[in-house]
């Protein structure tokens, strides 16, 4: 199989690939899948803090791209597509855990899970034990701070701040004009602002 | 028109320049304080970007097997759908299925009554037998006589008593 380095540095075009796949091949899905599966499963875990849920809710809706694909006029970047699909499926099941009120917000059983030591944020040197405690706690004040935002504003700050992504290119994916994403930006800001003040002062 | 939120959030973020930059700036009534919280919300956007930075996925290839099982169970379902509404043919031909079936239960059905019937017809009665019941006693002749017929048909046997007779009939073949 091919790693996300090597797709990278192929010459495989997202265009055609996706072209390939409205015309039914399921190779051409599989690199795409390839491609993105890293990114759209840390955007759905930063949004539901449940490495189970946010697997499964990856899974939805890749298959749903796949369903859909035959509907893809290339008019957004296949990302930008994708990326829209991957928060309705997510937006909607936070909101139906929010309405079914049951079970916990946070899965505190992997709140203690393994740092990827490819990860950039983690130290080239093994962290010492304090630190390693001092960063899943600083981990879970964070997941704690954003799980008290509204799906929508979750969805909007994790863009912004984790991915980078424009105001316009968030607007589409979710759905909302320019307006509605930078007035969401400015209390989710607020909000985690004055939940979290302390943990950045003092980092 | 921008509401103060948009604003805000645009110059947090270095989107505001020219002519609107100034004009939002000088609205500002503490720009120490704005100039304070901005840098309040750069390290809070640098916080998130540390620690919430990709989370890896493990075990991706068992991810991408996973889908590709899925979207080969969900092809598979979706052809024997669209193979049902494309082919009304098929469904017309249960009909004469349906039919076939029951003509065939019937028949079977039948053979199976008659066989059944044939074997518990009971046996030829006998020529006394007959005789008996076909003649009447004259109750003239004999008006306390009574006739009783004791039958097991699986042995072929009849027992006729009879009681109170003056005379046999004269048909009777025993006579």
């Amino acid at each position: 199989m091919q790693t996300e380095a090597t797709l990278a540095q192929s010459d495989v075009s997202e265009l055609d690939l996706v072209k390939r796949c409205q015309a039914g091949d399921t190779e051409a899905f599989d690199e795409l899948v390839t491609r993105y599966r890293t990114r759209v499963f840390g955007m759905i875990y930063n949004m539901v803090h449940s490495e189970q849920d946010a697997w499964d809710l990856a899974q939805e809706s890749f298959l749903k791209a796949w369903k859909s694909i035959g509907r893809f006029r290339g008019q957004s970047s296949f990302y930008t597509w994708i990326y829209r699909i991957v928060m309705n499926v997510t937006i909607d099941w936070l909101r139906k855990k929010q309405i079914k009120g049951g079970g916990t917000e946070f899965d505190d059983g992997i709140q203690l899970r393994e740092i990827d030591p490819a990860s950039k944020t983690v130290p080239k040197t093994e962290a010492l034990p304090h630190q390693a405690m001092e960063r899943d706690e600083i981990r879970t004040r964070i997941e704690k701070a954003i799980g008290q935002l509204s799906p929508e504003h979750r969805a909007v700050i994790l863009m912004k701040e984790i991915d980078d992504m424009q105001y316009h290119e968030i607007a589409e994916t979710l759905g909302c004009s320019i307006g509605t994403v930078m007035s969401r930006l400015f209390y989710a800001r607020k909000k985690l602002q004055n939940l979290l003040r302390d943990v950045y002062e003092n980092v | 028109m921008k509401t103060f939120e948009e604003k805000w959030t645009a110059w947090l973020d270095d989107q505001l320049s020219g002519s609107e930059l100034l004009e939002f700036e000088a609205s500002l009534p503490d720009k120490a304080a704005a100039q304070a919280e901005k840098a309040e919300a750069r390290k809070l956007g640098e916080l998130l970007k540390r620690e919430l930075t990709t989370h890896p996925l493990k075990n991706e290839d068992f991810f991408s097997h996973q889908l590709r099982e899925q979207i080969v169970r969900e092809s598979d379902e979706e052809n024997r759908k669209s193979g049902a509404r494309r082919s009304p043919a098929s469904t017309w031909w249960t009909i004469p299925r349906l039919l076939w079936a029951g003509t065939g239960s019937l028949a079977v059905f039948l053979i199976c009554t008659v066989l059944v019937m044939h074997q518990e017809r009971p046996a030829e009665e006998s020529q006394y037998l007959t005789q008996i019941l076909n003649a009447r006693v004259d109750p003239v002749v004999s008006p306390n006589a009574t006739v009783s017929i004791f039958e097991v048909k699986q042995d072929r046997a009849t027992v006729l008593w009879t009681e109170g007779l003056q005379t046999l009939p004269a048909d009777y073949a025993a006579k």
